[in-house]
């Protein structure tokens, strides 16, 4: 009967251990952000910031949460949309308020791309991963945005960038 | 032969001692006493013979989950056949389909499975009893499919969607031909009830030897293995047994045998 106990001890030892599960809260993965570089169209090997920068989703009402609004920077990163095959943004450079009217130079950028459901974990269950990003640009009289390149047509992380624009 | 054995005149020695008080008894009973010397071999009657034969019965878990739970059928049928005084050969076979709702994925998982293995009993049963606590492993296989109902993006940023996650597919995708293999350790009981009924239950831990999962889309769930958990081989199981005993033949314990042997 001894070894019963031991038996017992060992069993219940694995149970409880086994019942240490890890995978109800999702730390293992996320949607990627698209990555945006600003590069100077004249000096194309280097950034260059884009001033007063806001960018709206199209049909938003508020600016897009990953980037603080009307700051200056060089790069910009953004929630695609994984339901759709196209997500667009109006991205306003030089941006103000004149009696509430926004005076910025404001272009309209559309990502057209393909979703990828990818399966993390258990608790997380997929995320999305994009393929063949093709940018396309509302043309306008002013367009500040000059040029876009794809730098990397999938977007697996949001580690480096995958679109640069040129301005 | 054998009383020349060491051990065996020593054993003998208080039998020795027996079987003269019982010449001085005959020499005063001489009249009667020659029946009973005949019949010197009293331990025949005390010799206990063990039913041996097959015992198979159902899962009464799965067939009370199967009913009182939507999203999951099951049923496992149990078996087993006593090849020595310990030892028994053990089968489970079953057929599990169970639909899972998870946060942002709905998947249903349906195939059968076959263990075989040994229990080995470790109770000292009381005398007519059949009682076992046993422990034991198997070997198993299952062969299933999965399918993957509907499911959602997860995607922390909610920008684009505040109040819900973005919808992926809602077209069901199912994936076939998946198998899995595993080791099980058992650990259970079994009670007699009434003659040849067994009432048992037994908890497994089962250590996945073999996994054929899609690419797209792992094995969250193995027919017979349960839930298999991220980055995990282990996997825990149980089962609660009614069992018949149909009755093959009759046999006396070795132990007893061997004792028997050395009292001649």
């Amino acid at each position: 009967m001894n070894k019963l106990k031991i038996a017992f001890i060992i069993l219940l030892g694995i149970i409880f251990f086994s019942a240490c599960e890890k995978d109800d809260i999702c730390v293992a993965g996320d949607t990627p952000l698209l990555v945006i570089r600003f590069y100077d169209e004249t000096d194309t090997t280097n950034t260059k910031n884009v001033t007063n920068l806001r960018v709206v989703g199209l049909d938003q009402t508020t600016t897009v949460n990953t980037f603080s609004d009307r700051s200056s920077a060089d790069s910009l990163a953004v929630p695609l949309r994984p339901s759709t095959t196209s997500t667009t943004y109006l991205l306003i450079a030089n941006s103000a308020d004149e009696d509430e009217v926004e005076i910025g130079n404001t272009d309209i950028l559309t990502i057209n791309h393909e979703t990828k459901e990818v399966f993390v974990s258990r608790a997380c269950g997929f995320i999305a991963n994009y393929e063949n990003l093709t940018p396309s640009l509302d043309t306008d009289t002013d367009n500040w945005i000059k040029n876009i390149e794809v730098i990397s047509s999938t977007v697996e992380n949001s580690e480096s960038a995958h679109v640069k624009i040129y301005h | 032969m054998k009383l020349y054995r060491q051990p065996l005149k020593t054993q003998n020695q208080p039998m020795l001692k027996y079987t003269i008080s019982i010449l001085f008894l005959l020499c005063f009973f001489n009249g009667w006493a020659q029946d009973d010397t005949i019949n010197l071999n009293p331990q025949d009657s005390i010799v206990h013979k063990q039913t041996y034969g097959l015992r198979v019965g159902v899962d009464l878990s799965r067939l009370i989950i199967s009913q009182s739970s939507e999203g999951y059928t099951g049923l496992e049928i149990v078996g087993d056949y006593r090849l020595k005084q310990k030892l028994y050969i053990a089968v489970e076979l079953g057929n599990e389909k169970k639909t899972k709702q998870e946060d942002l994925y709905n998947f249903t998982t349906s195939g059968s499975y076959a263990k075989l293995g040994i229990d080995y009993n470790t109770y000292e049963n009381w005398y007519g009893m059949n009682n076992s606590i046993f422990i034991g492993g198997r070997y198993a296989i299952s062969s299933f499919n999965q399918t993957l109902n509907n499911f959602q993006y997860f995607d922390s940023n909610r920008y684009w969607n505040p109040d819900t996650f973005p919808n992926g597919s809602t077209e069901a995708v199912e994936f076939d031909g998946l198998a899995a293999s595993w080791l099980e350790f058992v650990f259970g009981l079994k009670a007699e009830l009434f003659t040849n009924l067994y009432l048992g239950g037994s908890v497994r831990i089962g250590f996945l030897v073999n996994n054929k999962e899609a690419e797209e889309f792992p094995n969250l769930f193995v027919p017979g293995f349960n839930k298999v958990t991220d980055d995990s081989k282990f996997g825990i199981g149980y089962n609660y047994s009614l069992t018949y005993m149909i009755p093959l033949y009759k046999k006396a314990n070795k132990k007893k045998e061997e004792e028997i042997e050395n009292e001649q």
